[in-house]
């Protein structure tokens, strides 16, 4: 690979995660609105409403610090870093060197973490009330995360995310070993639920100050600062559905740099990750939103599947 | 014959499927609602049943198709059909009651799931490649469907705890020995169904005398 391509293959991975994000957020939304008998909106519709509140002006509370304006700009700009280190059509991608599976988690953590504080910075009742949920809900996605992957990277032989889905690419994915697999597969899809804030988690569609999460915890922003923020979180979705398909379905990637198996690799992951778009808007449509002391229960299946998937490696292959 | 040309797919596909049965397994632990807990046990039956007939296309074994058919008919339809009705009539709360809350349950299944692999591991050494991890899997299903009826307090739920063991003892007749005689399948078949008619009336009976289907109130009986 000359420099040239490194360069061209990292970029167009960043553009597609940046630009296709809202789009998923809209198919997710189509989805429910089709089972719930709506029309729906635009497919497009995120975009607009992103274009709208980047044009809109600010309000920021005077009782604010520096903390409330420079969190939009550190979740969004960690989100984006965590982007660039997951592959997306590219099993060997360039910036693999960068950093590996936890250091994805952790740029996740930190844009998650300033959202916390800048919850609390207002010193709004919701923002503070949101801000403790998501410290809960947070606190236990992230070991199930932690160990769902490495349960896969057992197999693969490597923590580093692009050498594992490359591994399991020239295996056979989910085939591979399903025992273990599968219980990743089915405690990083409930983490994903709950890290996105979506249905039996939290729900993004209501603002109903008893039951909301993320969105009590982002009440105070408005204009571009908004934007940002569900920008960010539209990323953080997607960039899950990709670690789902990729790490468990790796079929279809790239794993040499050439750019007809790469133009295929984007076809077969668009079509992989709407898939899973629409498997998530089923589910949300399916299932009613937990009470949040039963939230703990869902999180402790992923936990205890997450678990055994790392022990099994132990057990049998051991 | 099928299983010569890819015996690694086979055994992947089985496997893979039986984990399915297991997943479900851990859903109907998780649950707290009654009528859920019956829809997860169809569901597991079903996975079952596909379980069974991928074991019957890889081993050239007709006589498995006839009983994942009657595990669909059996296991999938009717029974959480006449579980259902039991609910509805006995007019029960539609939360399940604990004796061991949820997280705990959760802990001991999955220390009942390394169990059941540290004990067969010795014994899926000796059997057929095909199926090295189902056995376990299913001796972790009966371990857990028992763990359920000592762990819930309501006669349904202790119904599917049953029911959950019978279908971890199908897996593994499946898995291990491809199958039993067909004779013997028809009457595991036939007792389960009436075994979950007969608790189904139990629990009538229980409701009648006691207002309750819980089953820790049977120790206040006297003569």
């Amino acid at each position: 690979m000359g420099q040239l391509d490194t360069l061209l293959i990292t970029a167009a991975q960043a553009v597609i995660i940046l630009l296709m994000s809202p789009f998923v957020v809209g198919l997710i939304r189509k989805v429910k609105a089709r089972l719930q008998c709506r029309q729906g909106a635009n497919l497009l519709q995120p975009y607009s409403d992103l274009t709208k509140l980047l044009r809109k002006g600010v309000v920021v509370s005077t009782n604010t610090s520096w903390l409330f304006t420079a969190t939009p700009y550190i979740l969004f700009a960690s989100t984006f870093a965590a982007s660039l280190l997951v592959p997306v059509f590219l099993s060997r991608i360039p910036l693999n060197f960068a950093g590996d599976v936890i250091t994805v988690v952790s740029l996740l953590t930190l844009g998650t973490f300033f959202l916390m504080l800048a919850g609390l910075d207002a010193g709004s009742a919701f923002g503070g009330m949101g801000s403790s949920r998501e410290a809960i809900i947070f606190s236990l996605t992230e070991p199930a995360m932690i160990l769902s992957i490495f349960a896969v990277g057992l197999t693969a032989g490597s923590t580093n995310l692009s050498t594992i889905v490359h591994n399991t690419a020239l295996m056979n994915g989910i085939l591979t070993d399903p025992p273990p697999h599968l219980m990743a597969l089915a405690a990083l899809f409930i983490v994903t639920l709950a890290e996105t804030g979506r249905v039996p988690v939290d729900n993004p569609a209501t603002h109903l100050e008893l039951t909301m999460i993320h969105e009590a915890m982002v009440l105070e922003y408005s204009g571009r600062y908004l934007a940002l923020i569900e920008w960010a979180s539209a990323m953080k979705l997607l960039l899950f559905l990709t670690l789902l398909s990729n790490i468990f379905v790796p079929w279809g990637i790239a794993t040499e740099p050439e750019p007809v198996w790469m133009a295929m690799a984007v076809g077969a992951w668009a079509v992989k990750v709407s898939a899973l778009a629409v498997v998530i808007g089923v589910f949300e449509s399916m299932f009613a939103k937990l009470r949040l002391f039963r939230v703990t229960d869902l999180l402790g299946v992923a936990f205890i599947l997450a678990l055994l998937a790392l022990i099994f490696y132990y057990i049998l292959r051991g | 014959m099928p299983l010569s040309l890819h015996p690694d797919l086979g055994s992947q596909l089985i496997n893979l499927c039986s984990m399915l049965l297991l997943l479900t397994t851990f859903a109907i632990v998780a649950q707290r609602r009654l009528s859920a807990c019956v829809d997860l046990f169809a569901l597991q039956s079903l996975f079952l049943a596909v379980t069974a007939a991928v074991v019957a296309w890889f081993t050239d074994s007709p006589h498995i198709y006839i009983a994942a058919l009657l595990t669909i008919a059996i296991k999938t339809v009717t029974i959480p059909m006449i579980l259902k009705k039991v609910i509805e009539r006995v007019n029960v709360k539609r939360e399940i009651e604990f004796v061991i809350n949820i997280p705990p349950s959760l802990l001991i299944c999955g220390a009942l799931v390394i169990l059941a692999f540290s004990v067969t591991e010795p014994i899926a050494k000796l059997g057929f490649l095909l199926t090295r991890d189902s056995l376990a899997i299913a001796l972790a299903i009966v371990l857990i469907g028992f763990f359920m009826m000592i762990a819930r307090k309501k006669a349904v739920t202790q119904i599917v705890g049953f029911l959950m063991m019978e279908n971890g003892l199908f897996l593994g007749a499946t898995a291990s020995a491809y199958g039993m005689p067909l004779i013997v399948e028809l009457g595991v078949f036939f007792d389960v169904l009436v075994a979950a008619l007969i608790i189904g009336v139990y629990t009538h009976r229980l409701q009648d005398t006691f207002d309750s289907v819980d089953t820790t109130k049977l120790t206040g009986l006297k003569e």
